[in-house]
């Protein structure tokens, strides 16, 4: 490591290369020489050696990392929890997957870009290096390391092409320990707030927010015990009995009763069931399957309610007589029906 | 080699003894940003002075633009607390204005990247004084934008859901959504645009380092990352710069797209167009190119970049725009014929009631702005170059673009296949404070950030006025540009 770092400032490109050129002859490797600008002039502009970066060989790394996290997040997953959607094929389905995978690649390129960026240039850099705020302000600064005999004569050099300021200063070998501590802080800092999210993520530390979905009673798939319904619910498949309603309150079989019901039996129910409710009314023929005989063990068997629901609603190619008779009328034709079995 | 050829630095002018010839030079230094170079520290002082100082018009825009960002978070929260009834969301209408606002933002951060990449990598030299304050309009109008699909969420609390990890629900996003595309495109062009913006600023902030004292001073110490300007560092930026702008090109495009994939990959009539992907990024494009437009007008005005900012780059970014202006007229036409001739029913529907329903004025006044203003200024060099006048274009074309998402979003999904379940959605208190105060949001961070990092990029500027000269031909001086390998 050369003692010497020596810093001369130019106003102009062309002064620049002719004392680069001098630096060399003296024997200065080009690796111990930089200089700096304000804006980039070209190598050739200032004799010096082509820059061959590694920040497209970084970025490369960061696609192809990007692909295969892309991969992981959409063959992966697929493979893990299969999601049939809109059919889609069952296997993989290709094209949506693509647009994951385009925006995943791009991402990684651009983030292996600038952290490629900044390792090869050592940034952030917190120890100072030779400097002279007059760069920013258009002058071109020559910088180079020689030991002691080579730093005089660099001086010379610098002095002799029109530098208007020269400095010279040792070398310190501190190492830049701010700058280790800032890439540990960016790996450490995010794992320790990823770390605080999954507690709350994986419910270690739960908020009390009240539409929680996990506060709500639940019971899984096809177990039990059976939530009972809650107040004033009804059901959706097929009628209910609800106390207080005409189809919970029967009619008493009386004389009267019956009476009324045979009338109503005998206009709106003979023609297909018959008069004596064996099935063998005029119309009975034109049905398959034909109208049921109301004095089997089968009809007399039913609860009440049923008989009477089915008058209500109709079954088969029977229709309901809700419109025809109310529910008064309906439960005497139901008296009169389990008359007929005695 | 004389030492007086030696020593002449650039922003010294040309001592030209012919006074025809002088002359010439002269309007052309007036002319052109990259012909006129100044002392450094004079021209570094353009870009620091307005910056250092906060004038009593900073301190108005400030309280306005944050009153409105607190009303904007306030009504938020009341919006939190009380439920998405309380908007004016409905059935069939369940998207509406802060979809409307997020594609407009997206569309508007689109412009931003574009200039600055797309130019850089086609070396448009108009490009280098602008690029900056275009990037930066990228960045606040997406954040903005990403800030509203959150609104919009209702339980906001909950978007992490979007964000894949293994989780205590044994549930993964399905990466088959549109929606999930979105967020990952809008993420990844957002952290592009940032980071890319942030290279691009590495020397200036360096050279606020060095122009600076006290808080100032250490803060840009910290911010430059100790650059220092060598062969190196510029090399490396410019490779990185230059991976930036074609890998953030396809970005920027496939941003758009996705963004009108949220629509197009439904079966909702007058969504499902194949067309909509690029009639999207025209879209896009177009707000965004306008709205730089306007940016640029209002920093010029209040920041006093007269240097920086000329009648050229205005008259490239009006041609830039009248051009885009016909490029979605091509579009819009493009999706308008197909549906109008294939005489759907529900289509039929949509036809009848923006030509001659009760959107029809929404609908003309759109075309009026999108399409016939900009056709009949944006030729005139006149209009092009004179600010207010360039100012209101851009303006009533924010307007067009505005009222164009507000159609395809609530008013389309208004009509679907079940006539019976067909309905308006009318914007209600919450979600008109939420959207008044979002263009105030995205000001309130642009004013800001204007006095914290330098809106022009002055070593672009720089480098443009090395390599710009003059060549003389028979009795004329010529712009010329030196390009190296």
């Amino acid at each position: 490591m050369p003692r010497y770092e020596l810093l001369g400032l130019y106003f102009d490109p062309a002064p620049v290369a002719e004392a680069i050129t001098q630096i060399r002859s003296l024997g200065v490797p080009d690796s111990n020489v930089e200089v700096i600008s304000r804006t980039p002039y070209k190598a050739e502009m200032l004799n010096r050696p082509t820059q061959r970066g590694r920040v497209g060989r970084i970025a490369l790394i960061g696609a192809a990392l990007g692909i295969l996290g892309a991969g992981g997040l959409t063959v992966g997953i697929y493979m893990l929890y299969t999601l049939n959607q809109g059919g889609q094929p069952s296997i993989l389905p290709v094209p949506p997957s693509l647009i994951v995978l385009f925006e995943i690649t791009m991402l990684g390129t651009m983030l292996a870009t600038f952290i490629g960026f900044l390792l090869v240039n050592n940034f952030p850099r917190f120890k100072s290096r030779i400097y002279d705020p007059q760069v920013t302000e258009g002058h071109i600064g020559v910088v180079a390391r020689a030991d002691d005999s080579l730093a005089i004569q660099v001086e010379e050099v610098l002095n002799r092409t029109g530098a208007h300021a020269v400095r010279r200063v040792e070398v310190t070998d501190k190492k830049d320990y701010r700058s280790r501590y800032f890439w540990g802080a960016v790996v450490v800092v995010p794992l320790i707030l990823l770390a605080i999210l999954g507690l709350f993520v994986y419910d270690i530390i739960r908020l009390p927010i009240p539409s929680q979905m996990v506060e709500q009673e639940s019971v899984a798939f096809q177990q039990g015990p059976r939530l009972p319904a809650p107040a004033g619910s009804v059901p959706v498949q097929g009628s209910a009995l609800i106390a207080g309603q005409p189809a919970s309150e029967p009619v008493p079989v009386d004389e009267n009763s019956l009476q009324r019901g045979q009338i109503l039996y005998t206009i709106n129910c003979a023609m297909c069931h018959g008069a004596g409710g064996a099935g063998n009314g005029s119309l009975a023929s034109h049905f398959t399957p034909p109208p049921a005989d109301l004095t089997t063990k089968d009809v007399q068997n039913l609860k009440l309610q049923d008989i009477f629901l089915i008058i209500t609603q109709g079954r088969s190619k029977m229709p309901g007589l809700s419109e025809n008779l109310s529910p008064t009328e309906r439960w005497d034709v139901v008296n009169f029906i389990r008359s007929l079995g005695k | 080699m004389s030492t007086s050829e030696l020593d002449r630095p650039i922003w010294a002018p040309e001592d030209i003894k012919d006074e025809e010839l002088a002359r010439q030079e002269k309007h052309l230094r007036e002319k052109h940003l990259l012909l006129d170079p100044r002392f450094p520290p004079e021209a570094n002082r353009y870009m620091l002075d307005p910056m250092y100082r906060t004038t009593r018009e900073f301190w108005i825009l400030f309280v306005i633009l944050g009153g409105m960002v607190m009303i904007f978070m306030t009504t938020w929260g009341i919006q939190m607390y009380w439920g998405l009834g309380l908007t004016g969301l409905n059935r069939p209408v369940m998207w509406a204005l802060y979809i409307v606002n997020l594609v407009y933002f997206i569309g508007v951060g689109h412009a931003g990247t574009f200039i600055s990449a797309a130019l850089r990598a086609l070396k448009i030299e108009w490009r280098r004084p602008i690029s900056r304050a275009a990037e930066l309009v990228t960045v606040f109008a997406l954040m903005v934008a990403a800030l509203f699909p959150l609104v919009h969420l209702g339980r906001s609390w909950k978007f992490y859901w979007l964000v894949p990890y293994p989780n205590a629900r044994q549930l993964w996003p399905s990466f088959h959504s549109p929606l999930m595309w979105d967020m990952m495109a809008i993420f990844t062009y957002l952290s592009g645009s940032i980071l890319f913006a942030y290279l691009g600023m590495l020397p200036d902030l360096a050279m606020i380092r060095d122009h600076s004292e006290g808080w100032r001073h250490r803060l840009y110490a910290i911010l430059s990352l100790g650059w220092r300007g060598t062969e190196k560092e510029w090399s490396n930026q410019e490779t990185a710069l230059n991976i930036f702008s074609y890998v953030i090109i396809p970005v920027m495009f496939s941003v758009h797209t996705v963004v009108s994939w949220d629509f197009a990959m439904s079966l909702q009539p007058g969504w499902h167009s194949s067309i909509f992907g690029p009639y999207f990024v025209a879209g896009a494009l177009f707000s965004g190119v306008g709205a730089v437009i306007m940016t640029l007008i209002v920093l010029r005005r209040f920041m006093h970049l007269d240097y920086f900012l000329r009648a050229e780059h205005f008259n490239g970014m009006g041609m830039f725009l009248l051009l885009l202006s016909l490029t979605w007229d091509y579009f819009y036409f493009n999706d308008y014929i197909v549906s109008w001739y294939g005489n759907e029913p529900v289509e039929k529907v949509f036809s009848h009631i923006l030509t001659s329903g009760w959107a029809a004025p929404l609908w003309f006044l759109m075309l009026f702005c999108n399409a016939i203003l900009p056709a009949l200024t944006l030729w005139s060099r006149k209009v092009r170059t004179t600010p207010s006048a360039l100012f209101l274009v851009a303006f009533f074309v924010q307007i067009g673009m505005y009222l164009e998402r507000y159609l395809i979003v609530p008013f389309t999904l208004g009509f679907n296949e079940f006539p019976y379940s067909w309905g308006v959605y009318i914007p209600q208190v919450p979600e008109s404070l939420i959207t008044v105060c979002s263009f105030g949001l995205v000001a309130f961070m642009y004013v800001v950030i204007t006095r914290l990092i330098p809106v022009v990029p002055l070593w672009e500027v720089y480098e443009g006025q090395v390599l710009h000269g003059l060549k003389r031909m028979g009795r004329a001086l010529i712009k010329t540009k030196a390009e190296p390998d």
